[in-house]
């Protein structure tokens, strides 16, 4: 039943990455804007311009270019950028640790700071703490990345001098992009767990932990938190891949060298086999990681993946 | 109870991890410059955008160079013009190998222009260099260059940077290893983001570190983690670094040459009249002063006027309103009937603002104008396809004067040049084709100069500003020389003054 499971779950997300390349490659010739002046410039003869359209196959129709397209992909071969003339893979294999370092730290990032507040709002309801800490929360879900990382910086880096500004270089470089890109998921995270909290509070497992004596700190991290974590997995699961690809801001101010800040440098100089390609990878990791998350929900709880009815 | 997949300490362990694997590629000692963007390929034969061409100059030696008056001069080679179509260059005695350790030979020179007339390798340079019929090196140190037409400007054209011609032969990546004959030699690129060079005279590192945004850019020098920048800051943010006692800004005029354009097809920017009432309507001086924190100068030509084709006698439009409102009274607008323009620009927020004070200049003359942004692409299809009545753009690098023909001709409307607004005039072509013809450099300056007088008159463009070079610095940097066209060869002799410093 988990194998059938599983095949269905691999197919659908095939079907989906599938339909992301052809909905990217579609809107990309529908883009203004021409690879080959890109490669050649304005001033270009009309002949070399005709002979360079050949060579890249872009005098076809345009699913003969499709096929082509995907029978490279089939192959793994996702093209040479018009611009720096590398190999496309090369480049995504050179920006992706950066996106999955700062991807992961910044869920760390999150999941440390949403962890205490979400339990201090619910064991605390009602008081000033339940609101100072959904305040907080508030105030991270409402505040654009755009505006927290320059703030960021000029606190932490300019005023404090405790991290530097921008760049990838050393293991304090990580903190204040993590820190932007986390802020957001740890508010909705932090909301998540209070009110899972709070329901998780009155349940009869709970009364037994306290019945049998143990200290209440114990019964909310032991006994409640564990429970709650499970919807949590769930909601991580699928914001990682907001995450991966969701940095391009985080990136583009912090001048992180992932393939958030990749596929902006790409759409700018119009290297359309660049931004076809991180677009592909962003979706594709995308939905692996929702695949993954499907799989671990299925494998936790079997109603899942026979369909009954939790 | 269902168990938890994960633990908080395992939790902490990933972090722990995650941080340790963080790149940590310092280099300490070396001068740290910052760039608006990547340079997008080290390749010569290939690379186009500024920043590139910028950082290439360092790694690679040309034949010939520009001097502040923008004639061409000797750099690798000089050269004797033994027939209107047949120049014989001579490599002079070099400073230094190529960084592998090779000497440089007219067979490298051969290899590289072979390599870029060939149409197989879709080289951008082959269309500017089109006029070359046949490279023969004659032996190590000279050789010619034969052309299918005499065309006084040639050597100007010879600047782009030699790779060996073995590397060549064996299909080196120069994108990603460069290998030159400049003052400084590749070291490595960690990223995409950062370049490593090494200065070769005293073997100091350089590394280049793209920040896309100014304002990180700005920040960073002040935190001290670059040691310099030059351009792509806005005004507001040049003046601020200029008020911080830790850093000096050393300014140079530019020739980047911003202006507006008129499509010649329109019933209202089609008339003579209306784009002279719009050339007054512009305070050229207040928008400099105020928005580009005295960045620029006027521009009254597509050249400067210390360019050796430029025309130093042709004063830059004065701004006069009265004038302004006669000459479009006399077109037939009113304030009952005014004039209505559509004007495009790209969506970059500068450019936007800059666009909404023009827009607010001319609505004081009467010219009702409705300004639409565009994303770059969308922008730049309308511009060559000629769907606009007015925009604005600005000519960068501009070194040799056969840009005219590019861009006035009216063979040159698109995709055969850049002749966006459809500009046709008999004079403006009488005076390219004979500029195109003239035997020597005298000659064409003459055509050039009428022919600059002529669009003085006509207005295809109505000419705005140049804007200068700005280079910031941390005040313990010394001798940079900020260079007209805004490359980065003053690198060359960069030194800190602290006292510990060699």
């Amino acid at each position: 039943m988990f194998v059938r499971f599983l095949i269905a779950r691999i197919l659908a997300a095939f079907a989906v990455v599938l339909g992301v390349v052809c909905l990217v490659f579609f809107l990309l010739h529908l883009v203004p804007g021409d690879p080959v002046e890109v490669m050649l410039g304005e001033s270009a003869r009309p002949a070399d311009k005709l002979a360079l359209e050949r060579a890249l196959g872009l005098d076809q129709p345009l699913h003969v270019q499709l096929g082509r397209y995907l029978t490279s992909l089939s192959r793994f071969d996702l093209g040479t950028s018009l611009y720096s003339k590398r190999p496309i893979r090369d480049l995504l294999l050179e920006r992706l640790p950066a996106t999955v370092e700062l991807g992961v730290t910044a869920l760390v990032a999150a999941l440390l700071l949403a962890v205490p507040l979400g339990i201090l709002a619910a064991v605390k309801k009602g008081t000033a703490w339940d609101a100072g800490a959904m305040g907080i929360a508030l105030f991270g879900v409402s505040i654009p990345n755009f505006w927290m990382g320059p703030m960021l910086i000029l606190v932490g880096a300019l005023w404090l001098g405790w991290f530097p500004v921008s760049g990838r270089e050393g293991v304090t470089s990580l903190v204040l992009p993590a820190l932007t890109l986390g802020t957001a998921l740890a508010a909705i995270l932090s909301r998540m767990i209070r009110s899972a909290m709070l329901e998780v509070m009155n349940e009869d497992f709970m009364r037994t932990a306290r019945g049998k004596g143990l200290a209440e700190r114990t019964v909310i991290l032991r006994h409640g938190l564990r429970n709650v974590l499970l919807p949590v997995i769930t909601l991580v699961g699928l914001q990682l891949g907001a995450l991966l690809s969701g940095a391009v801001i985080t990136e583009t101010v912090f001048s992180w060298p992932g393939i958030g800040s990749l596929v902006v440098e790409a759409i700018h100089r119009r290297d359309y086999p660049v931004v076809q390609a991180t677009v592909l990878c962003i979706s594709a990791s995308y939905v692996m990681l929702n695949v993954l998350t499907d799989l671990a929900y299925a494998w936790i709880d079997p109603r899942v993946r026979t369909g009954a009815q939790p | 109870m269902v168990k938890p997949m994960i633990d908080l300490k395992l939790l902490g362990v990933l972090a722990l991890m995650v941080v340790g694997s963080a790149c940590a590629d310092l280099v300490s000692d070396a001068f740290r410059f910052g760039l608006a963007g990547a340079p997008a390929n080290l390749d010569p034969r290939f690379a186009t955008d500024a920043t590139s061409d910028r950082i290439n100059r360092l790694l690679y030696d040309r034949l010939v160079d520009f001097n502040d008056a923008f004639e061409p001069v000797p750099s690798l080679a000089d050269w004797e013009q033994l027939s209107p179509t047949h120049y014989r260059f001579h490599l002079k005695t070099k400073k230094h190998p190529f960084h592998d350790g090779t000497v440089l030979t007219a067979s490298d020179v051969k290899a590289t222009y072979d390599f870029v007339l060939n149409p197989a390798n879709a080289s951008p340079h082959r269309a500017a260099l089109a006029v070359i019929d046949r490279i023969v090196a004659r032996n190590k140190t000279s050789l010619d260059f034969v052309l299918h037409r005499p065309e006084p400007l040639f050597p100007g054209y010879l600047v782009i940077g030699i790779v060996p011609a073995r590397l060549i032969a064996a299909r080196h990546p120069f994108h990603e290893h460069p290998v030159g004959s400049g003052p400084f030699a590749f070291l490595a690129r960690p990223d995409e983001t950062r370049l490593h060079l090494i200065r070769i005279r005293d073997q100091r590192r350089f590394e280049f570190i793209a920040v896309p945004d100014p304002t990180v850019r700005a920040l960073k020098l002040m935190a001290g983690e670059i040691d310099m920048l030059q351009n792509d800051l806005p005004p507001e943010l040049t003046g601020y670094l200029e008020n911080d006692p830790r850093l000096k800004v050393q300014r140079t005029s530019g020739t980047n040459f911003s202006y507006l354009g008129f499509s010649f097809e329109d019933a209202v920017t089609g008339q003579a009249l209306v784009r002279r009432a719009i050339a007054h309507a512009i305070d050229r001086q207040e928008i400099i002063l105020y928005v580009l924190g005295s960045a620029a100068r006027p521009a009254q030509s597509l050249l400067p006027p210390e360019h050796w084709a430029g025309a130093r006698d042709l004063k830059p439009i004065p701004y006069d309103p009265e004038e302004a409102r006669a000459l479009l009274r006399r077109a037939g607008y009113s304030p009952d009937h005014p004039a209505r323009i559509v004007y495009k620009t790209s969506s970059d927020p500068f450019r936007i603002r800059l666009a909404t004070i023009l827009q607010r200049q001319l609505q004081q003359i009467g010219i009702a104008v409705n300004l639409r942004s565009y994303d770059w692409g969308t922008f730049y299809g309308d511009i060559k396809a000629g769907r606009f009545q007015m925009y604005s753009l600005a000519w960068v690098g501009i070194q040799t004067p056969d840009i005219f023909d590019y861009v006035f001709h009216s063979e040159s409307v698109p995709p055969r040049g850049a002749n966006r607004g459809r500009f046709h005039s008999t004079r403006a072509d009488a005076f390219i084709d004979r500029a195109r013809t003239a035997p020597n450099l005298a000659a064409k300056r003459r055509w050039y100069v009428q022919l600059q007088h002529h669009l003085a008159d006509a207005l295809p463009y109505v000419p705005l500003w140049y804007e200068d070079h700005i280079f910031i610095a941390r005040r313990e940097i010394e001798g940079f020389t900020v260079a007209r066209d805004g490359n980065y060869d003053g690198l060359a002799q960069v030194r800190r003054s602290s006292p510990d410093a060699p």
